[in-house]
């Protein structure tokens, strides 16, 4: 007897339960439209430009949050965060500016913690005049030194900086990348299925995608281009239970003409339960891996993915099959 | 075994075996495989977010190269028009236009036919009394790529200068006026190959007609201001910036750089590291001529605006000269770089930088390599828990998929990147989906009463077109990403896109080869699935 996830003569009224899944779907569509404008969308760096420096603290130095961020501020760079990155116990910090975020005072006459030592060095370097045209090194370097004086010995892991022209450029690029994606998946489902059943394809794709992208606004996350990474492989994969689904459809349509049009969309569900639940499952434990031991640079990525693998997993049940109902003309609908 | 099989067996198990050859070479160190002639030369290139290094996305600024050849064109119009006596009024560029006043009455005609001559300004519409001109669209876009090329030749032999250079460092173009520089090991020293790149060094040498301590005592020297066509230049502390001296001398150089043939490091007699220089034919009677003209003087070496020395001129000089500067031997080996590369013609800034220490890089490989294994791991234990018999196909299936993933990135050269393993757990995933949707159509085959043979023929052909259309999409979406992704990006369209082809290739070819050969033909009463 094998091991069954999903009885086969299993039947769950799904179709008759679409108003509820309906619901919630248009609620936490709605509530990423609303949280737009009062959340803010949060662009990472690269693509609102700015600066990110990750610190390693030496083990056993006492470090703060809130010590860091005095002493980015007394150093001039004004508008950063501050924020501890990585794993539970880490001394990584994640210090993060716009781009060219000017000194409020020159470094040497405020309150920056560089000692006549420190500053020789940084004239030597020639980094003391530096402006935003060279990145933002001149401000790291002061970092760098100012916070080793007053918290204690540590290590620059990692510096990125984008420009705002370059910034802009993967905005574009962005929305350039998920219109073509988007075309030319149409284009396949358009190619693939009949024109009845295409825009539900196309629905669900952009449910999956809205819906993902609405929780980042809404939890304050930020995009970078591994979350825009994440979107694209969600539109690419999230269409594949949908397609199964609609295969079993189109199979179950010529098979049973008795039936009424929800009572073939309910049976065709159930029919292919199992291999959704099993192709997302199987997916989503990876995508677990990735987000519980992938390490943190890629966790937003695996944050992204796995909640669009689940809600690709559902909208492929709840939005793809029932939205049939209201495309297809048959009695009973 | 028929023959059809053993076709099938044989090509599919060749296929395996060449990208499991190809994989191997990563098991060995790069000693090792260049030293057998056995192992593949090549082993996947690790991306600069996992080895460390710098990442760097310069800017060209072309709009300046426009500028520079309206300024040229002006200078060749006042030239030619006074010749030919044609009153003109200021002419100057503005704003990427240049732009002539032209005083009631003048030869406007001759000022058209001169410039359509040229054929490389094209008129704008202006006001009355003014011409204005901007470069015609074909000769700006020469313009731009020529500084473009100009710029982009002068940075490759600066940093990948192969002995005093950045070793392994990689300088291309990115777009129409952008150009990467990858520089891989985390222990490079940002500042110095921050320098390399934005150093212009232009080389220029000039006669000093006065010398005095400070900018102030020159100027007290010319109470009516600086004599036509003279400026003043400084020697500066190179720590302090203090100025040492201050020297009045010509607004044009008298010699600059571009005569330059060589220049090396050498040292003084006190052992103090210096830049020797040696001229071209042409740049050698200049400087003969120039420094017998000029004995007793002081000449003033000056890069980029600032006097690095100024000796004075004991005899007449050939061809060969020296820079001091009090350097320290690793920055006169870049000045000599530098100034063996010729100077950039455009000014360049950083507008993207990723840089990654070697610390970060390793602990990122590690986390990749633990997530991988965990997922290899679930997912593994899962389809053989659940398939029993045929779990065992899927996760032979699954290994060699991953071997042939590793290989084909081997052959291909493509750069692992850390969204790149992401796409390898990714992967580990979605493998065995494609295993699944078979399965669980043999499985409905067997409960419609199928014989176990039916049943396996009848669930590959029914779930082909679902296999095939789930990864043709995300096919479509890794390659549109490959295109507009920056480069780690890049290395996770590539894996992922490398990825989905082995998946098919382990579900369709391998899982099918291996069931042709159990059962096969055998007629055997249940299969466990």
């Amino acid at each position: 007897m094998p091991f069954e996830l999903i009885p086969p003569n299993t039947n769950i009224d799904f179709i008759g339960k679409r108003y509820l899944c309906f619901f919630l779907s248009v609620a936490v569509i709605l509530a990423g439209v609303i949280a737009i404008p009062v959340r803010g969308v949060r662009l990472g760096i690269d693509f609102a430009g700015g600066t990110e420096v990750q610190v390693r603290f030496a083990e056993g130095v006492p470090v703060e949050e809130g010590a860091i961020r005095k002493v980015v501020d007394d150093c001039g760079v004004v508008d950063a965060s501050v924020v501890r990155f990585g794993e539970l116990g880490a001394t990584d910090y994640l210090i993060r500016f716009r781009a060219g975020a000017a000194s409020k005072e020159p470094p040497e006459s405020g309150s920056c913690p560089l000692s006549a030592e420190n500053l020789k060095q940084l004239a030597a370097e020639r980094l003391a005049a530096a402006g935003a045209e060279d990145g933002s090194n001149a401000q790291v370097q002061r970092l760098k030194l100012a916070l080793g004086n007053k918290i204690g010995a540590l290590e620059v892991q990692r510096v990125e900086f984008v420009g705002a022209r370059v910034g802009s450029d993967l905005r574009r690029a962005a929305l350039y990348s998920l219109g073509l994606s988007s075309l030319l998946i149409l284009v396949y489902i358009g190619f693939r299925f009949s024109t009845r059943f295409a825009p539900g394809a196309v629905i669900a794709l952009f449910h999956d995608v809205a819906i993902t992208a609405g929780i980042f606004v809404i939890a304050g996350w930020q995009f970078d281009l591994t979350v825009l990474a994440a979107l694209l492989t969600i539109m690419g994969y999230s269409l594949n239970d949908t397609i199964i689904i609609y295969d079993r459809i189109r199979e179950n349509m010529t098979l049973h003409t008795k039936f009424d049009l929800g009572e073939v969309l309910n049976r065709s569900v159930n029919q292919t339960l199992s291999r959704t639940a099993l192709t997302g499952g199987s997916t989503f434990m990876s995508c677990l891996a990735l987000l519980f031991l992938g390490g943190p640079v890629v966790r937003p990525f695996a944050i992204a993915m796995s909640i669009g693998i689940v809600v690709g997993t559902f909208s492929s049940i709840y939005v793809a099959a029932p939205i049939l109902l209201y495309l297809e003309r048959r009695p009973g609908a | 075994m028929s023959g059809n099989l053993r076709v099938r067996l044989a090509s599919v198990a060749a296929t395996v075996l060449l990208l499991s050859y190809f994989a191997a070479a990563n098991c060995f160190s790069e000693q090792t495989r260049l030293a057998s002639p056995l192992i593949p030369d090549a082993g996947i290139r690790l991306g600069l977010d996992l080895q460390g290094g710098i990442h760097w996305v310069v800017g060209v600024k072309l709009d300046e190269a426009v500028a520079h050849e309206l300024e040229f064109q002006r200078s060749a119009l006042v030239e030619q028009l006074t010749a030919d006596a044609v009153t003109l009024g200021a002419t100057s560029v503005v704003d990427g236009r240049l732009r002539i006043e032209m005083p009631a009455g003048a030869d406007v005609a001759k000022l058209n036919a001169w410039t359509q001559d040229r054929g490389v300004l094209t008129p704008v519409p202006s006001t009355d009394g003014v011409l204005e001109f901007t470069l015609s669209e074909r000769w700006k876009k020469e313009v731009r790529e020529r500084g473009m090329m100009q710029v982009l030749e002068v940075l490759r032999r600066r940093i990948e200068d192969p002995i005093q250079g950045i070793p392994d460092s990689v300088v291309t173009r990115q777009g129409e006026d952008r150009i990467l520089v990858q520089i891989p090991g985390g222990q490079i020293d940002r500042s110095r190959a921050r320098d390399m790149l934005k150093v212009t060094g232009f080389l220029e040498f000039k006669i000093v007609r006065e010398t005095a301590q400070s900018e102030e005592l020159l100027r007290a020297k010319h109470p009516n201001g600086l004599p036509t066509d003279t400026k003043i230049a400084f020697e500066r502390d190179k720590e302090s910036q203090r100025v040492l001296s201050a020297f009045l001398v010509g607004v044009q150089p008298d010699l600059t750089g571009d005569y330059l043939e060589d220049a090396r490091v050498g040292f003084d007699n006190r052992q103090r590291p210096i830049v020797t220089f040696q001229f071209n034919p042409q740049g050698g009677e200049i400087f003969q001529k120039l420094t017998g003209e000029h004995i007793g003087s002081q000449l003033a070496i000056v890069l980029d605006e600032r006097v690095y020395s100024a000796p004075v001129i004991r005899s007449r000089i050939g061809s060969r000269g020296q820079i001091e500067g009090r350097f320290s031997s690793a920055e006169a080996a870049d000045l000599a770089v530098v100034l063996r590369s010729g100077s950039l013609s455009l000014p360049v800034a950083i507008e993207e930088e990723r840089v990654v220490g070697p610390g970060l890089g390793a602990d990122s490989i590690t986390a990749g390599i633990r997530a991988t294994v965990a997922s290899f791991v679930a997912v593994l234990g899962f389809i053989l828990f659940y398939y029993r018999f045929s779990g065992v196909y899927a996760g032979i299936a699954l290994v060699l998929n991953l071997t042939m993933l590793v290989g084909l990135m081997t052959l291909f050269g493509a750069t692992l990147t850390l969204p790149g393993l992401g796409a390898f757990v990714l992967t580990i995933g979605m493998a065995v989906d494609a295993n699944v949707l078979i399965f669980e159509r043999i499985r409905e085959e067997l409960r419609a009463g199928k014989t176990p043979r039916g049943s396996i023929g009848a669930g590959f052909n029914k779930a082909f077109w679902a296999i095939a259309d789930s990864n043709i999409t995300t096919m479509a979406t890794a390659l549109v990403l490959y295109e507009y992704g920056t480069g780690p990006i890049k290395g996770f369209a590539v894996a992922l896109a490398i990825g989905i082809l082995t998946s098919v290739f382990a579900a369709l070819a391998i899982t099918r080869v291996l069931y042709d050969i159990y059962p096969g033909d055998r007629h055997v009463e249940t299969l466990s699935i």
